[in-house]
């Protein structure tokens, strides 16, 4: 490994973990999540110099991705073929996460999940961004204006009208009684 | 306690109990590896490939990324990417397909081993359409069910005028429940 390799290697690993659980929110499935998150770091990489420099890098990080993944959006919706309903795009990203399960011994906590998942996907996809990565992930209000560029004011009305409207969608299905 | 409050409380626990995505530990390695290499390409200005084929050049996983009609041989990926699915539970695989130009009236063919299916498509092993490719990438995501706990090998065929290309995915069916995805050995 060369220096520069190293030093890449040192400023972004810290990161990795919720840079990659940053980008399963995203995009919703395993093999887009590694797409996502490994073009970040060739973009990083390239940058290397600037990324040194700055106090946050994780944050820089996130926000690379966040926009990169909205720009990715943007394109993929024209280039999509129209041969199967947006919605199904999600099926494998909770496929893979209930890998992760265990649904023999908890078969309550599984079908309670799956109808936070399917819930979820019935949110825009501004809103579902806001309430996985505030109220999942983690982070600040200030932080995803930060990453996504959009107002705090707007970030908060976002996740008080999606997290009513799965409350709403887990009373109807009888989730929450 | 209000029932509003109530309700607040349950998501968010729901919510916090949302499944937790990790990446194994090899996979950040790679991506390490595959930064250094294609940045240091990327830093010198040396562009083989455009947008999102990059993060292709880098080796990512991925099901099935393919090069169509982009002037590489007709040849298949040379390792056959792999998925493990449930046994009678849908799990959506998401195929990709790159071309160069657009594409119009392009065939496609997906030919299934005994024992699985394409959802909607209940006893059929093979299903036929036609569809339209933009120019860049493409994703058709098809969503499969095990019937039965075989294994075998599903074939996607897409063809425009005299050019074709087949590519070939693993199928192995957990008959004891779900599981995560399977990355094409690199």
């Amino acid at each position: 490994m060369d220096d520069s390799a190293a030093l890449f290697e040192q400023v972004t690993r810290p990161h990795f973990d919720r840079l990659y659980r940053l980008a399963w929110r995203l995009t919703g499935g395993r093999v887009e999540a590694e797409d996502l998150f490994q073009e970040v770091l060739i973009k990083a990489y390239a940058k290397l110099d600037h990324l040194v420099d700055i106090d946050q890098p994780g944050a820089w990080l996130a926000r690379v991705m966040t926009n990169l993944f909205i720009d990715q959006q943007r394109r993929f919706k024209r280039q999509r073929l129209g041969t199967v309903a947006e919605g199904e795009l999600h099926g494998d990203g909770f496929a893979s996460i209930a890998g992760d399960l265990d649904p023999v011994a908890d078969k309550v906590r599984y079908d309670r999940l799956r109808r936070l998942d399917t819930a979820l996907q019935q949110l825009s996809d501004d809103h579902r961004l806001v309430v996985l990565l505030h109220d999942t992930e983690g982070y600040t209000l200030e932080e995803i204006h930060a990453m996504t560029g959009t107002p705090v004011g707007t970030c908060k009305s976002r996740l008080h009208r999606a997290r009513q409207r799965l409350k709403e969608i887990l009373l109807a299905d009888g989730t929450f009684s | 306690m209000t029932m509003d409050d109530k309700h607040d409380q349950a998501l968010d626990e729901l919510l916090k109990d949302y499944p937790m995505p990790q990446a194994d530990a090899a996979f950040y390695d790679r991506a390490l590896l595959n930064a250094s290499r294609e940045g240091t390409r990327r830093q010198r200005k040396r562009w083989l490939f455009a947008g999102f084929s990059s993060a292709v050049a880098a080796g990512v996983a991925a099901l099935a990324l393919f090069g169509l009609f982009s002037g590489s041989p007709d040849t298949a990926t040379s390792a056959i990417p792999g998925v493990t699915i449930a046994l009678e539970q849908p799990r959506t695989i998401n195929l990709m397909f790159g071309a160069n130009e657009p594409l119009a009236n392009a065939m496609l063919t997906v030919s299934l081993p005994d024992g699985i299916e394409l959802d909607g498509f209940p006893g059929q092993t093979e299903v036929t359409w036609e569809t339209s490719l933009s120019a860049g990438r493409n994703l058709l995501p098809l969503t499969l069910v095990a019937v039965k706990p075989v294994s075998g090998d599903l074939f996607a065929r897409l063809s425009h005028n005299n050019r074709q290309q087949t590519f070939q995915i693993r199928i192995d069916v957990d008959p004891t429940g779900p599981a995560p995805i399977e990355e094409s050995p690199s």
